[in-house]
C-alpha cells in the first residue's frame, strides 16, 4: 500500500514537472533545438569527413560513432531538403 | 481609499472588457474562425511551428511582453495624480492594447504567421518596411538608453542589489547548462536557482557594492554615468554570445520572478489594506509638463505598446493551435500587462509612503518624479512585502532585483534586435560589408543609446532624457 501511494506521488510529481516544462521551458524550445542541431551537424560532419574527401586521422575512432547517427539520419536528410535518402534500405 | 478596492474595481472592468468587448472583436471585427487551419498545423516543423495548448501559449506570450516598461511608465505618470494614470491604464488596456495585441496575432495567423514588418512590406509596399525598420531603430535606441539609466539609478540607490544581480549571471548560465546538457525537468533546478537568487540578497546586504570610491561627486564621471558606461560595455559583449547561454536561462528565471512579484503585490495589498495617499488629480507645480499628451507617451506598455505586435507576430502566431485562441492569448495577455501597470501605480501611490505630505515630497516636480520613479516602485513593493512579514530592506532589494533583471534582459534583447535592424538597414542602403559585420551592428546599437543616456538633463527643470 505504501509502495502504491509512493508511485502515485511520483507520477503526480512527474506531471507537475511536465506541466512546468511546458509553460516555462517550451518557450525556449526553438533556441535550444537550433543549438542542438548546430552541434549535431558539426559532429556529423566530423564523423563523415572521409566521405567528403577529407583525411580523417581519427577515422578508426569515429567509425564506431556512425551507428549512433543512423537514428537521426531521416530527420537530417529531410532537413537538408531531400525527401528520400535515395539509398534503399538505409532509412526510407 | 484602500488600494484593494481599486484592484477589485479594475478586475471587474477587465473582466467585462474580456468577456464582452473581446468577444465582439472576435465575432465582428477579426471574424476568427475555429475551422481555420493555423500555420502551427499547416507548417508544423517541431521547432518554430508547433501547435501549443492555449494556456501554455498564454504563459509564453505574457512573459515575453511583460518586463520593466509597464513598471517604469506608471511609476512616473502618477505625478499627474493616480486618477489619470489609472484611467489611461484601464481604458488603454480594454480599448487599445487588447485590440492591438489580439489584432496583430489574428492578422499574422492569416498570413502564414509572418512578422508585422514583412506584412507591411507585402500589404503596403517595400518603403513601408523600411519606414517600419527606422521606427523600430529609433524606438530601440530610446528603450536601451532608458533601461541603462533605470538600472544605473537603481544600482546607485540600492548597492545591496548589485551583488545578487552579478551572481544571477553565473547562476542563470549554470541552470541553462544543467537543463540543456542533462535534458532533465526544469522545475527542481529552477526552484533551487530562484531560492539561491533570493538567498543572495543576504550577501548583498552584507557586501553592498558601491563605485563611489572610483567616481567623482559631480562632473561627467558620476556614479550614475560610470554605471551606464559599464552597463553598455557589458551589453556589447553579452549581446554577442549565443542566446541560449545567458539570455534564455536568465529570462527563464525572470518569468518566475514576474509571477512572484505579481503575487507579492496582490497579497501585500490585500493583507496590508494600504490606503492610497496620492491625490486623485495632482495640482502640479508651475512649469511642469502638461499631462496631455505626455501621459500617453509615459505609459506605453500597460496601456498600449506597438512592441507587442512583434511578439504576437513573431513567435506566438507560429504556435497558435486554433484561430479562436487568439482572443484569449492576445487580449488576455494585454490584460495581464495592464495588471502589472496597476501594481506599479499602487506601489507608487499606496505602498511607497504613509501620508500625502510625504508623497508630495517624492513627487514635488516632474524632475523628481522621473528621477525617483523606479526607486519609489522598489520602496512600495518593499512595503507590500513587509505586509507579508518580509523585512523592509530585504523586500526593497527583492523589488530592485526584479526591476533590474527585467531591464537587463530588455537591454540585452534590445541591443540584439538593434544589431539586426542596423544590419538590415545597411543592406537596404547597399552597404553590404557593413551589413555583414556583427561588430559594426553592435557598435551602433550600443554607442547611440550610450550617448543619449549620458546627455545632461534639461537645465534647471531637468526633466529631459538624461535624468530619468
Amino acid at each position: 500500500m505504501f509502495a502504491r501511494a509512493w508511485s502515485r506521488l511520483v507520477a503526480a510529481w512527474r506531471r507537475v514537472e511536465a506541466g512546468h516544462d511546458e509553460v516555462f521551458v517550451a518557450r525556449w524550445r526553438q533556441g535550444l533545438r537550433r543549438e542542438a542541431r548546430r552541434q549535431e551537424d558539426t559532429m556529423r560532419a566530423l564523423v563523415m569527413l572521409e566521405s567528403l574527401g577529407v583525411d580523417n586521422p581519427v577515422a578508426y575512432e569515429t567509425l564506431e560513432l556512425i551507428p549512433h547517427l543512423v537514428g537521426e539520419l531521416h530527420e537530417w536528410h529531410q532537413r537538408m531538403g531531400q525527401e528520400t535518402f535515395g539509398d534503399p534500405g538505409v532509412c526510407c | 481609499m484602500p488600494a484593494i478596492v481599486i484592484v477589485l474595481v479594475v478586475a471587474v472592468l477587465f473582466f467585462f472588457g474580456y468577456r464582452y468587448y473581446s468577444a465582439y472583436l472576435a465575432r465582428k471585427v477579426y471574424a476568427v474562425d475555429p475551422a481555420f487551419v493555423t500555420p502551427a498545423h499547416s507548417m508544423q516543423d517541431g521547432v518554430d511551428f508547433v501547435p501549443t495548448n492555449k494556456h501554455v501559449l498564454f504563459g509564453h506570450h505574457f512573459t515575453s511582453i511583460a518586463g520593466a516598461a509597464p513598471i517604469v511608465g506608471p511609476a512616473i505618470a502618477v505625478f499627474w495624480g493616480w486618477g489619470p494614470a489609472l484611467l489611461w491604464v484601464v481604458a488603454g488596456t480594454i480599448f487599445a492594447a487588447g485590440v492591438h495585441d489580439f489584432g496583430a496575432l489574428a492578422v499574422s495567423v492569416r498570413h502564414q504567421a509572418r512578422s508585422i514588418g514583412t506584412l507591411a512590406s507585402e500589404v503596403i509596399n517595400r518603403r513601408a518596411r523600411t519606414l517600419f525598420l527606422l521606427i523600430i531603430f529609433f524606438l530601440l535606441t530610446l528603450v536601451n538608453a532608458v533601461f541603462a539609466v533605470v538600472i544605473a539609478n537603481l544600482f546607485v540607490a540600492n548597492p545591496e542589489a548589485v551583488l545578487p544581480i552579478l551572481l544571477q549571471i553565473p547562476l542563470a548560465i549554470g541552470i541553462g547548462q544543467y537543463i540543456y546538457r542533462t535534458r532533465s525537468a526544469a522545475l527542481v533546478p529552477t526552484l533551487i536557482g530562484v531560492v539561491l537568487l533570493y538567498l543572495s540578497i543576504g550577501l548583498g546586504q552584507l557586501w553592498p557594492i558601491s563605485i563611489s570610491g572610483i567616481t567623482a561627486e559631480d562632473g561627467f564621471f558620476t556614479d550614475r554615468n560610470v554605471w551606464v558606461i559599464l552597463l553598455f560595455l557589458y551589453t556589447f559583449f553579452a549581446s554577442r554570445i549565443p542566446v541560449w547561454v545567458l539570455l534564455q536561462p536568465r529570462d527563464y528565471i525572470n518569468s518566475h520572478q514576474l509571477f512572484i512579484a505579481l503575487g507579492v503585490i496582490l497579497l501585500g495589498v490585500a493583507v496590508g489594506m494600504d490606503r492610497i495617499v496620492a491625490p486623485l488629480v495632482n495640482d502640479t507645480p508651475e512649469g511642469s509638463p502638461n499631462w496631455f499628451p505626455l501621459l500617453f507617451v509615459t505609459i506605453a506598455c500597460g496601456a498600449i505598446s506597438g512592441f507587442h505586435s512583434l511578439v504576437s507576430s513573431g513567435t506566438t502566431s507560429k504556435q497558435l493551435d486554433k484561430e479562436t485562441d487568439a482572443r484569449y492569448i492576445g487580449y488576455f495577455g494585454a490584460v495581464g500587462e495592464g495588471s502589472l501597470a496597476l501594481g506599479a501605480i499602487l506601489a507608487c501611490t499606496a505602498g511607497v509612503v504613509a501620508s500625502r505630505a510625504d508623497w508630495k515630497g517624492l513627487y514635488s516636480d516632474f524632475g523628481a518624479a522621473s528621477d525617483n520613479a523606479t526607486a519609489n516602485f522598489v520602496e512600495g513593493i518593499g512595503n507590500f512585502a513587509g505586509n507579508l512579514g518580509v523585512p523592509g530592506a530585504i523586500g526593497a532589494t527583492f523589488a530592485a532585483i526584479v526591476v533590474i533583471s527585467f531591464a537587463a534582459t530588455t537591454m540585452d534583447t534590445g541591443v540584439r534586435l538593434q544589431r539586426y535592424i542596423v544590419q538590415e538597414i545597411a543592406e537596404i542602403a547597399g552597404a553590404r560589408r557593413l551589413s555583414r559585420s556583427i561588430t559594426f551592428g553592435s557598435l551602433v546599437a550600443v554607442l547611440l543609446p550610450l550617448v543619449m543616456a549620458l546627455l545632461p538633463g534639461g537645465g534647471e527643470d531637468g526633466f529631459t532624457f538624461g535624468v530619468l
